[in-house]
């Protein structure tokens, strides 16, 4: 019993590990920083077109 | 006597028409409608041109030819009007007529005319945001165009149909299409409109984008959807159009390299997308006049500089917008 029990947990830390490990990896490819997220929009006009 | 044809007479040609007539530039202008006899009362508000009023069939001789009509078929009309030695500008937002249109490059570079592709608000003048927010970045990574609305009744039928056809988005290097309808995306419009759930469907922005984002890993194009435009958008259209399908938006969101530095910049407009494609459209259509424009055919997202024609839709009322925010994480 306690062997299964064992085994039950290493194979969920493995697949928690596994998780973790692959997250990170998108992560960190991820491109772009974080867009804004609070702000508000303004009206472009002549200056910024120059 | 310079001579414009407007092909296709609904809302955006008809804003097209009355744009065109107040230029100066124009002495003459033949509306091309399936119904011309609808179009007599609108024929007389326009003072001091020429008009002439034509059904389908060949393609009258005329220096600029403006193709309104609905999507489809317009490479076909452009080829038609290249032989005639016509400059053109089509308005259609198909992928189909986007991709012919492209392909007519080498005859509009030897015929030494230029084909304007997508002169509308998306494609259109996303393409130009897109250009001008990307000119700013040491190197672009991604692109993300969003929409909201349509111009007129066939606008609205295209937009219907394109629910249901597969996106062609950009994606490392390749094109890569996705099922219409899918990926839903919360996007945050220029008020007043706010937030609206967007999907992708058959738009060509990606396509008409790429060429001058070569570094982009991807381009993408998403228009806003209800949950009741989705379940239905694999049914006939259950009630007729409404006549003008705006108030719209676009949102574009850059996102790439500046000084070092990942940075995203968010750009976008709010108007009726039926009048600002008919100023994008007039703009092309009238600089083709004065001969301004480079031979070939090409998608304002290719052009090397975007800031004439943001400042001349300045000009006409037609405004852009830019987020000025900060991230919080």
């Amino acid at each position: 019993m306690a062997e299964v029990v064992v085994g039950v947990l290493r194979r969920a830390i493995l697949a928690i590990g596994v998780g973790t490990l692959v997250a990170a990896i998108l992560r960190l490819r991820g491109s772009g920083g974080v867009p804004p997220r609070q702000g508000s929009w303004r009206q472009l006009s002549g200056p910024d077109f120059r | 006597m310079t001579t414009v044809a407007v092909i296709g007479a609904g809302v955006v040609g008809q804003r097209v028409a009355r744009q065109l007539a107040a230029s100066g530039l124009v002495k003459r202008l033949i509306l091309g409608s399936r119904r011309p006899q609808r179009l007599h009362g609108f024929a007389r508000q326009l003072i001091d041109i020429d008009i002439e009023v034509i059904s389908p069939g060949p393609l009258p001789p005329a220096d600029v030819t403006v193709l309104a009509q609905p999507t489809g078929g317009h490479a076909e009309l452009a080829e038609e009007a290249l032989g005639n030695g016509s400059h053109i500008v089509s308005v259609s937002d198909s992928v189909k007529d986007a991709q012919g249109l492209l392909d007519l490059d080498t005859a509009a570079v030897k015929a030494d005319r230029s084909v304007i592709i997508g002169a509308a608000f998306s494609p259109g003048m996303s393409c130009l945001l897109a250009r001008h927010a990307g000119s700013r970045f040491d190197r672009v990574e991604e692109v993300h165009v969003a929409r909201m609305g349509t111009g007129g009744p066939a606008c609205q039928r295209q937009l219907h149909r394109a629910r249901t056809k597969e996106s062609i988005d950009w994606r490392d290097g390749g094109w890569r299409k996705r099922p219409g309808g899918t990926g839903r995306e919360l996007v945050w419009f220029p008020d007043p409109l706010g937030a609206r759930d967007c999907y992708s469907a058959a738009l060509p922005d990606a396509l008409l984008l790429s060429s001058n984002f070569p570094d982009a890993n991807r381009i993408t194009s998403k228009v806003a959807g209800t949950r009741r435009d989705r379940l239905t958008a694999w049914l006939p259209m259950l009630r007729a159009p409404h006549s003008d399908g705006g108030p719209g938006a676009l949102r574009i969101e850059i996102r790439g390299v500046r000084d070092g530095i990942q940075t995203t910049d968010v750009i976008g407009a709010i108007d009726y997308p039926s009048a600002a494609a008919a100023a994008v459209a007039a703009i092309g259509a009238e600089w083709s006049i004065l001969g301004t424009l480079p031979a070939g055919s090409w998608s304002l997202g290719m052009l090397d500089d975007p800031v004439p024609w943001l400042q001349e839709l300045e000009e006409r009322g037609v405004t852009a917008a830019v987020y000025e925010g900060i991230s919080t994480n």
